[in-house]
């Protein structure tokens, strides 16, 4: 008797080792899931945006957006694009950078005094957000200055961005009035955020084609270069070798000129 | 001490006896002057009376300048020797290291012209020299002359009445010079052969980016771009410069209208929404990557020629006047992307068989 109660103890414990052993199998291949998977999802990280910034937000969007976003950011036909789903980083960027609220409907709203500020803006992202989700920026420092990561950024940069914005950052001229906006005045926030959410014309580029690393790559390098001192003294806009030729003979060619004329004319 | 101009021809027959040992120096260089057709009328020291304050001053500052220019060329030689001239990020010496040398030299080269010019304004004699101007053409009478030797010579060879040599010349002569020019214009072509209409895309290669990844869909945000290179060796290289391929991801209701404008035989050309055109212009062959995700158009920084990326890579603008060809994709059974076979048609400029 009490062996066989003893027997169907150990054989109740058999069949419920079975179980934790699937449990822990699931849980590890889970855990392991979550390691090595794509990370593109994983790394739009979740910032802690109170009810209460979203109210906020809200009111602030209804008071200076909603002529042309619409009244539940649904855009406007002629006026305003929608804004569900481009996520609180576009918002950052596009309210952050004064490109929004636009004076006018035109060619490109462009980069002025920031109507709103640093809190005002992060309430109006945690709105926009909780419409309809979309990117976030990361936290933390996005800028590196070892040498091998500026290297990096630099090829990345060459291949993905100096088409637009120019090999010296200063932007270029795009179709009917619109352009490729300088690179000197934005931060590392702004670069971050213009890459992941592509505003206005430029292209998207998403985490699984530029990696946060990447990208955090370009803007070391971007920034980098801004401190660079030119070699020569005067970097002209780093516009290339076609306006330093220009400014020698302009400059140079036409003082030699005049420098001859007047020993001839002491003579 | 003045001379006295007293010659009206200065090129005329020589006057004076070069032997007469009463003749100064400057007395034959006077009459070696004048018989080069140059008269000095005016010449005189600038210091008649030797040693003066003024004299020694202008002495000074000729050295001074001289002085300068050597200190320029030895700060010159040190600057090149120690200064740091390898390149560091940001503010750093190093960056001075041109601009120095510059300086440096132009000091140098300064002291030593400023001295000369100094030298000959100040201290050499003050001289005032004459030369008649030259008539251009020669004399009539020797004009005359190698006429009528040419003439003459051109009538010896009886050409005006043999018609036949003249021809024969013209055919014998003619070909002799093709024939030594061959050599140097023909080392400058190569037949092309057929190589203008194929790029690195073939069937089933994968499109790579620029590390030689390779690309799914999931990678690309609708409004994204990606420049792809043909996945074999050296595809990302100059060796196939001919394929950079730009991969352009449209968004929904977009790739409905250029999946609507779809050319006869490309309608299957495109995955989902993704499309793949040529980058190289078909103008001038620049890159023509600069894509505006809003109006959907493709820009050549060259010479500004836009194409609809909803109309088949339509030039809208410019000069381009093809489109850009497009690649036809597919995705392989592991999900990245592929080409079904090569361009369809050749890619960038014109060219003599494909206008």
């Amino acid at each position: 008797m009490i062996s066989s109660s003893a027997a169907r103890v150990g054989d109740r414990f058999r069949r419920h080792s079975g179980l934790v052993v699937l449990a822990l199998a699931l849980g590890l291949l889970g855990t392991m899931y979550a390691a090595f998977a794509p990370v593109s999802q994983a790394d739009e990280q979740k910032t802690t945006a109170s009810a209460e910034d979203v109210r906020e937000g809200q009111q602030l969007f209804e008071g200076g957006c909603i002529t042309c976003h619409g009244r539940n950011a649904q855009g406007v036909q002629d006026r305003g694009p929608s804004l569900i789903g481009v996520g609180a980083a576009s918002v950052e960027f596009q309210v952050g950078t004064g490109r929004m609220p636009m004076a006018r409907n035109e060619a490109q709203a462009v980069r002025k005094p920031a109507l709103y500020d640093d809190k005002q803006t992060r309430q109006l992202a945690a709105y926009v957000e909780s419409i309809g989700g979309g990117p976030q920026l990361p936290s933390g420092e996005l800028r590196s200055t070892d040498k091998d990561v500026i290297a990096e950024g630099g090829r990345l940069f060459r291949l993905n961005c100096s088409s637009c914005h120019a090999f010296g950052m200063g932007g270029g001229a795009l179709s009917s009035g619109k352009f490729a906006p300088s690179l000197q005045p934005s931060t590392d926030r702004d670069l971050y955020a213009a890459m992941l959410t592509g505003p206005q014309n430029m292209p998207v580029f998403g985490d699984n084609q530029l990696t946060r690393d990447e990208k955090k790559a370009i803007i070391s390098y971007v920034q980098a270069q801004k401190g660079d001192q030119d070699p020569g003294g005067a970097g002209i806009g780093r516009t290339g070798p076609v306006p330093e030729g220009l400014v020698v003979f302009l400059v140079g060619i036409v003082g030699l000129l005049i420098a001859t004329l007047w020993i001839a004319g002491k003579s | 001490m003045t001379s006295v101009h007293d010659h009206s021809s200065p090129a005329g027959e020589p006057t004076v006896d070069v032997d007469d040992p009463a003749l100064s120096q400057f007395d034959l260089v006077r009459e070696g002057a004048r018989r080069d057709g140059v008269e000095i009328v005016h010449y005189a020291p600038r210091f008649p009376v030797p040693g003066t304050r003024e004299e020694r001053r202008a002495e000074r500052r000729i050295a001074t300048l001289f002085v300068l220019a050597g200190l320029g060329s030895l700060a010159f030689l040190v600057i090149y020797s120690v200064w740091p001239f390898e390149y560091q990020l940001g503010a750093g010496r190093d960056k001075w290291f041109t601009p120095l040398l510059g300086v440096t030299l132009a000091l140098a080269f300064f002291g030593v012209g400023a001295g000369i010019i100094v030298w000959s304004k100040r201290l050499m004699p003050e001289e005032i020299a004459v030369q008649d101007r030259h008539d251009g053409a020669s004399d009539p009478a020797e004009r005359k002359l190698t006429a009528a030797t040419l003439l003459s010579a051109y009538e010896e060879t009886g050409l005006r009445r043999r018609p036949l040599l003249k021809g024969a010349l013209a055919i014998g002569v003619a070909p002799m010079g093709l024939a030594l020019g061959a050599p140097f214009i023909g080392s400058l072509i190569t037949d092309p052969k057929d190589d203008l209409f194929h790029t690195g895309f073939g069937k089933g290669t994968h499109l790579v980016r620029h590390d030689g990844t390779k690309i799914r869909p999931a990678d690309l945000k609708p409004g994204g771009i990606e420049t792809v290179f043909p996945g074999i060796p050296g595809g990302a290289t100059n060796a196939h410069a001919d394929s950079p391929t730009l991969l352009i991801h449209l968004r929904e209701n977009e790739a409905e209208k250029a999946i609507a404008n779809s050319r006869k035989g490309y309608e299957d050309a495109h995955v989902g929404n993704f499309f793949a055109y040529s980058k190289i212009c078909t103008h001038a062959g620049c890159p023509a990557s600069l894509y505006e995700q809003q109006t959907n158009r493709l820009l050549c920084p060259c010479h500004q020629s836009q194409f609809d990326v909803l109309d088949g890579c339509r030039p809208v603008f410019g000069p381009a006047t093809r489109s850009l060809p497009q690649l036809h994709i597919a995705l392989d059974e592991e999900g990245y992307f592929v080409s079904q076979h090569d361009y369809k048609l050749a890619i960038g400029p014109a060219f003599w068989e494909r206008p």
